[in-house]
């Protein structure tokens, strides 16, 4: 049984169909990449697996429990944890204290307590934000600030987590260095589901692909498969129609 | 039947000129992002000039076509436009509390400039006619005045040509997008102060339109009704969810129709009659069902956006020293005061105590409370009932502890019962709920002085909440110490309560909670997906900030002994106190405590001294009663809230951002305190007057930071501000780009208002 499995999942805004019949897989362990131009639908598809958007129809569930009935935060305590496209940081707290105050929130429904400052200390510096720590969160770099978010989600200890384009505002060094991140991460047993616009990371850190354009999946498979898919390509590039029209 | 239809046709000319008025609220709203509540008190003042121009007893006698033209096209619009000049668009990048409170203090400022020019003399009647008199015609039967059908007619006119401009025309494009990104607007070539400018004219005409066809239901004019008319709309602004207009002008004339059918069945049999009061608040009720009816709000990224408001966060050693420092000052403060002084500086820590509550529902949490002085007057009855009764003396009786545990508990409860409706929707529809609240109360309960006989379903029974118009409120009499008779004790009491409010507070915004409050503030959607149920955490922070809201409130009942029902605890009241703890900095314990001491000094000092200018000096007597006197009582306080779009963060944040920078120079800093301690010691000795000590007080507190940044400049130059860049210069910066560098560069491409600099 997959960890997250979304079936058929269609929603329109208006007359604006964002994602229609996709299906998207995810596996405890591992790095499932989805990609697509702008506009694609995948910020729309994190929004509908964390409770932020209802679909119209389709399913959504984790480790074969439905999703669709279920509040946000109910979600989250079934462990999936997210980031966003459009930074969420607690622009009051510092560094630390976003990390921390995701533990504490933890404490409150987990029956399993963890020591939230050790915890947190451990998340710093796993994510090389350390020196950061007392940092209001608000003045760091951008890069940086997209690690403190995924820090803050880590601490929810998720079964599964969505990431939102991760790597945008980190270096090129630094970038190298989160996708080591990721996959030790995944080592660990976490299910990871990335949205990234570095198609050169997620090549690199992915084991499956999942490719989507106006709200369809048009391809699906290892990074090799998607790298020589023609309607991949065209959704990128545009080149396939031309020639076609030409 | 014929009583049915008589009750429809006036529903629907009431729910026509709601209409009109919830359009305006629309246009605003949709184009600027802030809800104007204001609104009202433009409608108010409106009309208003429309009885200068029109009366014939008292005014200039205008015919009435061309005085509501000049009126509705050029007055109303006028102050709009004059509002969103001079205030609104000092808004830009400010909280939605922020957003909130300065159109509370416009709207405050309206009313007092109302009341200072026209209605200082109270006998004076100002009684507004309406178009063609009592004129009209027959409608369905019905005999409908021409004054109704125009109301009709003109809503019909407006709702039709605001759907077409909001949604088909692309200045409605153009409008709308300047509250979505009012940056992105101006980079594009648009110009959002523009559009801005024209919607808040076209609202103010639409407030003053339905000011002017509301206005004869009334008679008598008063600067309160008024403005609580036109609010009388806001609940079918909110049926439209501010943006649609289809949908505001069905909910209004819904809202018509509900007054109206009310009014029938309360006149119908006489096991009603106790109701009818209720129609009143009818409107204000119907805004709950609204807020039951709204599907809740989706949750949403709230993208991070800076915000002008800046809050520390004090240490727990700083807090203790504070409230030791507040508790000794006060302590050495009443030594000098003479009574009424001591009266006056009561008075601004019982309703520091008040504002308290606030701190940590707004400060912390960005939650809005308009209705803290209803909790007042909750708690009030509740302990008076409670440990005197109608039955008991006041005088002889002791506040006790239960009175007030039960009057905190049960302020509590209602709190959480008034939130919960609201909490599933944006902050904005919490503080019209607890609006709504206090209209409620204030006509249901605080005003009912006279028992009230009750026939529901065949019981009969006896509702008594304000006997006889007034309440003596018992003060403590604990441990042998005389709260009742020494004022001194009774002051001291509240301050000690005061600190320890404080310090838990702190201890609170510290603690775990404390940050689950914050983060839930900066961003619901990340809490939410971190498994927080943001629902329950709103709830109980807003049910303990009723409790301290009820807990204050009595203190400042028994600070004032004798409470009566007529405005202590009106809704504009609570406006008044909400504005100037923001005023004061929101986010902190010490800006509640000056938003206290300011309002009891603006209210009764300052008005004092001028009066007493007036008697010394009659031949400028205009001047300094009728003038200053009246403008400090009446304007005053909304002036300080107008100014907050420039200062934001309050005037707390303010006073320690000067002080920070001394911090070390503390030969300097002790050589002030010094000299303070020696100038009260001469005052206690009575070597020196108390004016005395206070102006060298006043002046040291001026002149000493910049003496001690003069002489001790090596110590506290690390932290001076910036000195800025020049023209010329090429800057390079060799650490994280930071918030005040975005500001700099946002300043220079014009994307805040520039406030300073070049």
């Amino acid at each position: 049984m997959a960890l997250l499995e979304c079936r058929d999942v269609t929603i329109a805004f208006g007359g604006v169909r964002a994602l229609s019949g996709v299906d998207i897989v995810a596996e405890e362990g591992t790095i499932t990449g989805l990609i697509g131009p702008n506009g694609a639908g995948k910020t729309t598809m994190f929004n509908c697996v964390t409770g932020m958007l209802d679909p119209n129809s389709g399913s959504i569930s984790l480790d074969g429990k439905d999703l669709s009935k279920l509040q946000p935060y109910k979600r989250a305590r079934l462990g999936i944890a997210r980031t966003f496209q459009r930074l969420e940081l607690f622009t009051s707290l510092s560094v630390r204290d976003n990390i921390r105050v995701a533990g504490e929130i933890r404490n409150r429904w987990h029956k399993g307590r963890i020591d939230v400052a050790a915890e947190t200390q451990r998340v710093l510096d796993t994510m090389r934000i350390a020196h950061l720590a007392e940092r209001l969160v608000s003045e760091i770099p951008t890069g940086m600030a997209r690690r403190v978010e995924m820090g803050r989600a880590l601490m929810t200890h998720p079964r599964i987590l969505l990431l939102d384009e991760p790597a945008s505002g980190q270096d090129e060094q630094e970038t190298v260095e989160f996708g080591e991140l990721l996959v030790e991460l995944a080592a660990t047993g976490t299910g990871i589901l990335l949205v990234e616009h570095d198609v050169a990371l997620v090549m690199r850190v992915c084991s499956h692909i999942q490719v989507l354009d106006f709200g369809r999946i048009i391809a699906g498979g290892t990074p090799e498969d998607i790298r020589n898919n023609q309607q991949v390509i065209a959704a990128y590039l545009g080149e396939e129609k031309d020639e076609e029209s030409a | 039947m014929s009583d049915f239809l008589a009750y429809t046709v006036l529903g629907i000319c009431l729910g026509s000129i709601y209409a009109i008025a919830a359009a305006g609220l629309i246009v605003t709203y949709t184009t600027s992002g802030i809800f104007n509540f204001a609104h009202g008190a433009i409608g108010m003042l409106s009309a208003i000039f429309y009885w200068q121009m029109h009366s014939s007893e008292g005014g200039w006698g205008i015919p009435s076509l061309p005085a509501a033209l000049i009126t509705v096209l050029v007055f109303a619009p006028l102050v709009g436009a004059f509002l969103e000049i001079v205030v609104m668009r000092n808004l830009e990048g400010t909280s939605d509390i922020t957003k909130l409170v300065t159109p509370v203090a416009v709207l405050l400022a309206l009313n007092g400039v109302a009341t200072w020019v026209w209605f200082r003399d109270i006998n004076t009647p100002h009684v507004p006619a309406s178009f063609y008199g009592l004129d009209g015609a027959k409608v369905f039967g019905q005999f409908v005045s021409y004054h109704q059908m125009i109301g009709v007619v003109l809503s019909v006119v407006v709702a039709g040509v605001l759907y077409v401009l909001l949604r088909k025309t692309r200045l409605g494009v153009t409008m709308r997008a300047t509250v979505d990104d009012r940056s992105l607007l101006m980079l594009n070539g648009g110009r959002p102060a523009r559009m801005s400018l024209a919607a808040w004219a076209i609202g103010a005409s639409l407030a003053g339109l339905a000011g002017v066809l509301l206005s004869p239901q009334l008679g008598n004019l008063t600067v309160f009704a008024l403005t609580l008319l036109v609010f009388d709309a806001y609940p079918s602004a909110l049926a439209g969810r501010l943006r649609s207009v289809p949908l505001a002008y069905a909910g209004a004339i819904a809202i018509g129709l509900v007054v109206n059918y009310w009014q029938w069945i309360s006149e119908a049999g006489t096991k009603w009659v106790a109701f009818k009061t209720l129609s009143s608040a009818l409107p204000a009720l119907l805004l709950f069902v609204v807020l039951l009816l709204l599907p809740q709000d989706r949750l949403r990224g709230t993208v991070v956006t800076r915000t002008r408001e800046h809050f520390r966060v004090p240490t727990m050693r700083q807090s203790f020293l504070w409230g030791g420092v507040m508790i000794v000052t006060v302590l050495m403060l009443q030594a000098l005061m003479v009574n009424s002084a001591v009266i006056t500086l009561a008075n601004g820590i019982a309703l520091g105590l008040i504002s308290i509550s606030l701190v940590l529902l707004t400060g912390y949490a960005g939650e809005i409370n308009l209705a803290a002085y209803t909790f007042a007057g909750i708690a009030t009855i509740v302990a008076w009932q409670f440990d005197v009764g109608p039955t008991g003396n006041a005088t002889q009786t002791s506040l006790s502890v239960g009175a007030i545990v039960l009057a905190t508990l049960v302020c509590a409860a209602v709190g959480a019962l008034i939130a919960l409706p609201a909490l599933r929707l944006r902050g904005l529809y919490l503080g019209l709920a607890t609006f709504a609240f206090a209209v409620v109360i204030d006509v249901m309960v605080i005003r009912q002085a006279a028992p009230i006989d009750v026939n529901l379903f065949g019981r009969k029974f006896q509702l008594n909440f304000f006997t006889n118009g007034s309440l003596t409120v018992p003060r403590p009499n604990w441990f042998g110490v005389d709260f009742v008779k020494s004022q001194r004790n009774f002051l001291m009491l509240m301050t000690v309560l005061f600190v320890l409010i404080g310090i838990g507070l702190v201890t609170l915004r510290r603690s775990a909670f404390g940050r689950m409050i914050v983060a839930m503030r900066d961003s619901p959607a990340a809490c939410a997906t971190l498994g927080l149920n943001i629902i329950q955490l709103k709830l109980v922070v807003f049910t303990l900030s009723s409790a301290i809201a009820g807990l204050g409130g009595l203190m400042w009942a028994a600070q004032q002994r004798n409470i009566t029902n007529q405005g202590t605890f009106q809704v504009f009241a609570s406006l008044t106190l909400f504005m100037i703890a923001v005023v004061g900095g929101i986010g902190y314990v010490s800006g509640a405590l000056l938003a206290g001491i300011f309002l009891s000094v603006l209210s009764v000092v300052m008005p004092n001294i001028f009066l007493k200018l007036a008697t010394d000096y009659p031949s400028l007597h205009w001047l300094f009663e009728t003038g200053l006197g009246n403008f400090t009582k009446f304007v005053g306080p909304a002036l300080v809230g107008i100014g907050l779009g420039k200062n934001p963060s309050g005037i707390a944040n303010q006073i320690m951002e000067g002080f920070s920078v001394l911090k070390k120079a503390k030969t300097g800093v002790a050589i002030w305190i010094g000299a303070e301690l020696v100038l009260w010691f001469l005052a206690w000795r009575e070597i020196i007057g108390n004016w005395t000590f206070t102006l060298v007080t006043m002046a040291g507190a001026f002149l000493a930071p910049r003496i001690i940044v003069s002489v001790w400049h090596d110590q506290v130059a690390a932290d001076l501000p910036d000195a800025g860049i020049e023209d010329d210069d090429l800057v390079g910066l060799s650490r994280p780009f930071n918030e005040s560098d975005r500001d700099r560069y946002d300043a220079a491409l014009g994307l805040f208002p520039v406030t300073g600099g070049r």
